[in-house]
């Protein structure tokens, strides 16, 4: 009896403890209780108060000293004496602030998702391997490790991160590994890689290939041609130079176009949003206030918290370098130096395609190609899964790719198979770009830093502070046939595939031109001289256009010019569809509401600013009619896409009577006219709704509902934004993509002066002030000086505290 | 009297042991507390319940005003806590409940062996 009153409460104790010190999954994960609540170790430990107070380092692995100093918003200065400490430096100061999101973004690119969330993501991890993200990754460290520069660098950034790592006990950890349950792993060079190749996935995997097959099928080449012209009849393209593309091409002879005969009726997979654009631009002395150029760069990216972008200074002999990073990746991406600035946007060319292969038989051995049988490869993938068995999935790569549908996944016709040629699967070496763009002194320097670039194609501005502006559309790109890489190509014929790749000389390039300019928001890249063959998964119509036009008629231009610029609102689109639309509208038989849209859209200015109501009408509006006019695309029941706003806009303004305005759905045969009646009804329905439960005006910020999402979703460490802007505006501001780092560089004679602001804030810890205190800034045009130095006393008066790493002995 | 002892006695010597130690370790703080004073089992339990659970409440309120509440507000909304309030209680339960039968356990093991 005794024994009992003895052994009870000791087993109650002991089974109490082991159930809080673990996670559980009831519907909802549960981290670990006990762990999690524990004041002294768990989540109450990250959080942070705005004051830290200087700290000295004994790190195993340094050379010598480094000083970082973070100045008053927590933009780390770092001081090193060689190149191996400068990258092991930025290496363990990155990961102090974000290595969980570091770790996060490699893992989510290779398929690794699982191992963290559970089966729930399965399908997410088995895409990543079977496009071959870790293969890619592969060959990309190859080559990186191969130079013995680049190979340094990357050694020294992973040795950076895994000396922090070595540091972490459990009360360390951030956050997000405390509610997940997990801990980190060593960093290793091959994470660099990876991360490399997410971001050309986020760039440049965007193709509609299978889309178009099924088109081509559907509609016929002409309708083809009228619904997904290669080239919309608008605009300026980036590089305009007609005549003077004066070398000699190879281009491959033409072949006839092999379609396959069926339909391909699996859903592509989900497709990056076409709001993932960019800005960027360089205007010349000649243009300027000061007589020195200024450079602006705006690249629009999926808006998370934590921020993909850190920014960061970093300092050594024979490099002196700011501007941001990517987590996980070591040197400036964009930025300047004390001669140069530099800045992306995204190419938008096609560097994906899709090859039939006709395997010999069910086990995908072999497989046609030129009417021999050639063994393919299997790469067996094992997929952990958090509180389930691991999951092995068999891949086959053929010469051209893996391929990533097949019947175990997504597989509707078993003959269908599509192996996937992507060209960020090939060996490249963008980090050498980079290492020598942080040390360009020159247009020359930056050329040459840029003949290392492939992958993901993007448009570099450059401005110099001895007075150069200029553009080069820098990737590696298939010398292609016409309409080449526009639909599925037959894989049993080598003739279909990439016989060259254009030589980088050969490139869309522009120097000083005489407009006083240079200018890309992703549009189509070259005029119509250019010798070879260019075609994309789709070209912005509208920001270019206007960001030229402000540049064109400006002039005596200043910093605060181009800020605005980057905050302007004017909504292209709006402007030049919404008086048509609005005249095919029937007003005398309006309701009382539909007047009211009615007189609201006349009033309109067009610019979308945080307290236009026009706006959300006009949304509204064009989010009712796009269903209604290719409703003929959903109900095909097969892979298609939408054409373009501009397309779309073009065939109501000139072809109002065509057959696709008509509802498939009634036996009346609708016009444009009719369309846009009755989606106006369905628009101004949306928004009285809106109205009634949210009680208020639907002013646009509202309407719109900024929201920069934490990577897991997770919506209590998310923020809601007020801002202005949205699709097709130079402040490209959607619901969740937009302006993901805001930088303008004016490139002074007495020295490089720079401002730049991003939505979200140094720290990746949801528990420090400097989380998200970046976002009230950005959202009203407040950008933080970049304090530009030589050396740390300069920073004293911006100091908010100073790390010094040490070698320890 | 024993009771308030044992009571100062579990924040304390479980402030200690956590302090270097997992979170776990109070349960051997707790359950020492609950040996020495000689407490029924009852009152060991509501004394290592109110002793771990207090210096926990502590704890985290300490650092929630150092902080102003930063992280407090957040992680409430995570769980269905949802306000800071009851995550405060709840973190003192989950730090007293193992602490309150830890107790309970060294006070009959004391009893057992006083036969």
């Amino acid at each position: 009896m005794k024994l009992i009153r003895v052994v009870l409460p000791a087993v109650l104790t002991l089974a109490l403890t082991y159930a809080l010190n673990r996670s559980w999954n009831l519907g909802d994960p549960i981290p670990p209780l006990g762990k999690f609540l524990d004041p002294f170790h768990g989540f109450w430990h990250n959080a942070e108060s705005a004051q830290a107070g200087d700290a000295e380092l004994s790190i195993p692995g340094l050379k010598d000293k480094v000083t970082v100093v973070y100045d008053s918003v927590r933009i780390p200065h770092v001081f090193a004496s060689n190149d191996d400490d400068l990258y092991f430096a930025q290496g363990y100061i990155t990961a102090v602030d974000r290595l969980w999101q570091m770790e996060f973004q490699t893992h989510a690119a290779a398929g690794r998702i699982s191992e963290i969330i559970g089966s729930a993501t399965l399908d997410y991890d088995r895409r990543q391997r079977r496009l071959g993200m870790i293969y890619g990754a592969e060959n990309g460290l190859a080559s990186m490790e191969k130079n013995p520069v680049s190979k340094a660098m990357v050694d020294a950034y992973t040795a950076g991160i895994n000396a922090y790592i070595q540091t972490l006990s459990y009360e360390d950890l951030p956050l997000e590994y405390k509610l997940l349950d997990y801990a980190p792993e060593p960093w290793s060079n091959i994470k660099s890689a990876l991360l490399l190749k997410y971001m050309a996935q986020t760039l440049n995997m965007s193709d509609k290939d299978l889309e178009m097959t099924n088109a081509l099928k559907l509609f016929g080449k002409e309708t083809i041609e009228l619904l997904y012209p290669d080239q919309e009849q608008v605009g300026d393209p980036i590089v305009d130079r007609p005549g003077e593309w004066k070398f000699k091409t190879t281009i491959p002879d033409s072949i006839p176009l092999a379609v396959p005969t069926e339909l391909i009726a699996r859903k592509p997979f989900e497709k990056p949003s076409p709001d993932v654009g960019s800005n960027n631009w360089a205007v010349s002395g000649s243009k300027t206030a000061s007589g020195s150029p200024i450079l602006c760069s705006d690249p629009h990216l999926t808006l998370n918290l934590p921020s993909i972008w850190y920014t960061i200074h970093l300092s050594a002999p024979g490099c002196n370098t700011m501007g941001v990073s990517l987590p996980g990746s070591p040197g400036v991406i964009i930025g300047f130096n004390d001669s140069i600035a530099w800045a992306m946007t995204n190419a938008q060319r096609d560097l994906v395609d899709w090859y039939q292969i006709q395997f010999k038989d069910n086990t995908k051995s072999e497989y046609m190609s030129d009417g021999a049988w050639k063994p393919s490869r299997k790469l067996i993938e094992t997929i952990k899964v958090k509180g389930s068995a691991t999951v092995l999935d068999t891949v086959t790569y053929t010469h051209h790719g893996p391929v990533l549908y097949d019947e175990t996944f997504h597989g509707e016709s078993e003959r269908a198979h599509y192996a996937f040629r992507w060209v960020a699967h090939d060996p490249s070496e963008e980090v050498m770009t980079f290492y020598k763009m942080n040390r360009a002194k020159s247009h020359g320097d930056y050329m040459e830093a840029l003949n290392y670039y492939s992958s993901p194609a993007q448009n570099f501005v450059f401005a110099s502070v001895s007075g150069d502006v200029a553009m080069r559309i820098q990737g590696k790109y298939p010398v292609r046939r016409k309409n080449e890489g526009r639909f599925v190509l037959d894989g049993t014929k080598t003739s279909t595939e990439w016989k060259a790749f254009i030589p980088n000389e050969h490139n869309v390039m522009d120097k000083n031109p005489k407009r006083g300019f240079v200018s890309s928001a992703n549009q189509y890249p070259v005029d119509f001289t250019y010798p070879y063959y260019v075609t994309g998964s789709s070209f912005e119509a509208y920001r270019n256009r206007r960001i030229n036009q402000v540049l064109t008629a400006a002039s005596n231009v200043t910093v605060a010019d181009m800020i605005r610029l980057q905050q302007d609102n004017f909504h292209s689109r709006a402007a030049e569809s919404l008086p048509t639309f609005l005249t095919h509208l029937d007003t005398t038989s309006f309701t009382e509401q539909e007047r009211n849209a009615y007189r609201i859209l006349r009033g309109w200015d067009y610019f979308s600013n945080i307290e236009s109501v026009g706006p959300s009408y006009c949304e509204a509006w064009w989010r009712a009619l796009l269903p209604m006019i290719w409703d003929e695309l959903d109900s095909a029941h097969v892979a298609l896409q939408d054409p373009t706003s501009f397309t779309t806009i073009q065939l109501i303004k000139t072809q109002p009577t065509l057959s696709f305005f008509d509802l498939v759905a009634t036996p009346e045969k609708e016009t444009a006219t009719d369309l846009l009646r009755m989606s106006f009804t369905k628009g101004v329905g949306v928004i009285e709704e809106w109205k009634a439960k949210n009680g208020k005006e639907p002013q646009w910020a509202d309407y719109k509902d900024g929201y920069i999402a934490h990577l897991t979703r997770q919506d209590a460490l998310s923020r809601h934004v007020r801002h202005g802007g949205g699709s097709a505006i130079v402040n490209a501001f959607t619901r969740t993509h937009g302006p993901s780092w805001r930088m303008v560089v004016s490139l002074d004679k007495t020295g490089v002066n720079a401002v730049g602001v991003y939505p979200g804030g140094q720290s990746g810890n949801p528990g420090s002030p400097y989380y998200a205190n970046f976002i009230d800034p950005w959202a009203t045009a407040k950008y933080f000086n970049m304090h530009f130095v030589t050396s740390p006393d300069q920073l004293a008066s911006y100091k908010f505290s100073s790390t010094q790493l040490s070698p320890s002995k | 009297m024993n009771f308030l002892k044992q009571t100062l006695f579990t924040v304390a010597i479980c402030f200690i042991l956590q302090y270097f130690l997992p979170w776990w370790t109070l349960v051997i703080g707790a359950g020492i507390g609950g040996y020495m004073f000689g407490n029924g089992g009852g009152m060991s339990f509501l004394s290592g319940l109110l002793g771990v659970g207090l210096l926990w409440l502590a704890m985290a309120m300490l650092i929630d005003v150092q902080t102003q509440s930063i992280l407090t507000e957040k992680v409430a909304k995570i769980f269905p806590t949802k306000t800071p309030g009851l995550l405060f209680l709840v973190t003192a339960i989950i730090g007293g409940l193992p602490g309150g039968f830890a107790a309970m356990t060294g006070a009959m093991i004391k009893k057992a062996q006083q036969g």
